[in-house]
């Protein structure tokens, strides 16, 4: 199944782990000068950044796969994959919440990094058009 | 009638973090119907995949920020909020 990933999903996805890890990086610095740091905070990082990273890729290899059937099958696949990947997300977060080791904070919030990133992706592309000219 | 109250709290608690995952419905459709309108564009012009993906990437991933934000609230509302609301009500009553 991995062996073939779209070079498009793979772009989007290291894309997207990029700006998780950057965030990820100044909300530890965030937590260390409210002098709230500790190693759950870290371990929660961790949790929650997988996780999110690891739900936009399964979406981008649901689109790959929907692409190439039919509508109806498409919207099927990827209505049952939204569920799923919702579930898997409740299941981070439920760890992330029950477990004494992780901060509960640090797991919830790397959960709208990607969406962040998404959101930044037209300032970046024309930082870089900028660049290139 | 303090377990009431606590009672009262936690039913209001799960109540809340079950309605706020309604909206956790409403992205699978979106995303179902968008990526069903790409396979038809695709099937039209199919030399236009690689540009119609990755938009279809980008969208979906700010579709499924609603059922995110919805997932965090539930989550709060079960976790977080039953342990502060309580000792709110018990600093309230002075125990």
């Amino acid at each position: 199944m991995f062996r073939r990933v779209d070079p498009t999903v793979l772009k989007e996805t290291c894309y997207i782990a990029g700006f998780v890890l950057v965030f990820s990086a100044v909300m530890q610095l965030i937590f260390a000068l409210l002098g709230s740091w500790s190693f759950s905070v870290l371990w929660g990082n961790l949790l929650g950044g997988t996780g999110a990273v690891l739900n936009f890729f399964l979406m981008g290899l649901t689109i790959q796969q929907a692409l190439g059937q039919s509508e109806e099958d498409a919207k099927t696949k990827m209505k049952l994959s939204q569920k799923l990947r919702m579930l898997l997300l409740v299941i981070v977060c439920a760890i992330g919440a029950a477990a004494p080791c992780f901060d509960l904070v640090a797991v919830l919030v790397p959960q709208l990094f990607p969406r962040i990133a998404v959101m930044l992706r037209p300032v970046l592309d024309k930082l870089i058009g900028r660049k290139a000219e | 009638m303090l377990e009431l109250a606590i009672g009262i709290i936690l039913g209001c608690c799960a109540l809340g973090a079950g309605c706020a995952m309604i909206a956790g419905i409403g992205p699978g459709i979106g995303e179902g119907d968008a990526v069903g309108k790409a396979c038809e564009a695709i099937g039209r012009q199919p030399e236009c995949k690689g540009s119609v993906t990755s938009t279809m990437i980008m969208g979906c991933a700010i579709a499924e920020t609603t059922g995110i934000y919805a997932l965090v609230i539930a989550i709060l509302l079960i976790f977080v909020a039953p342990n502060t609301l309580v000792g709110v009500l018990l600093k309230a009553i002075g125990q």
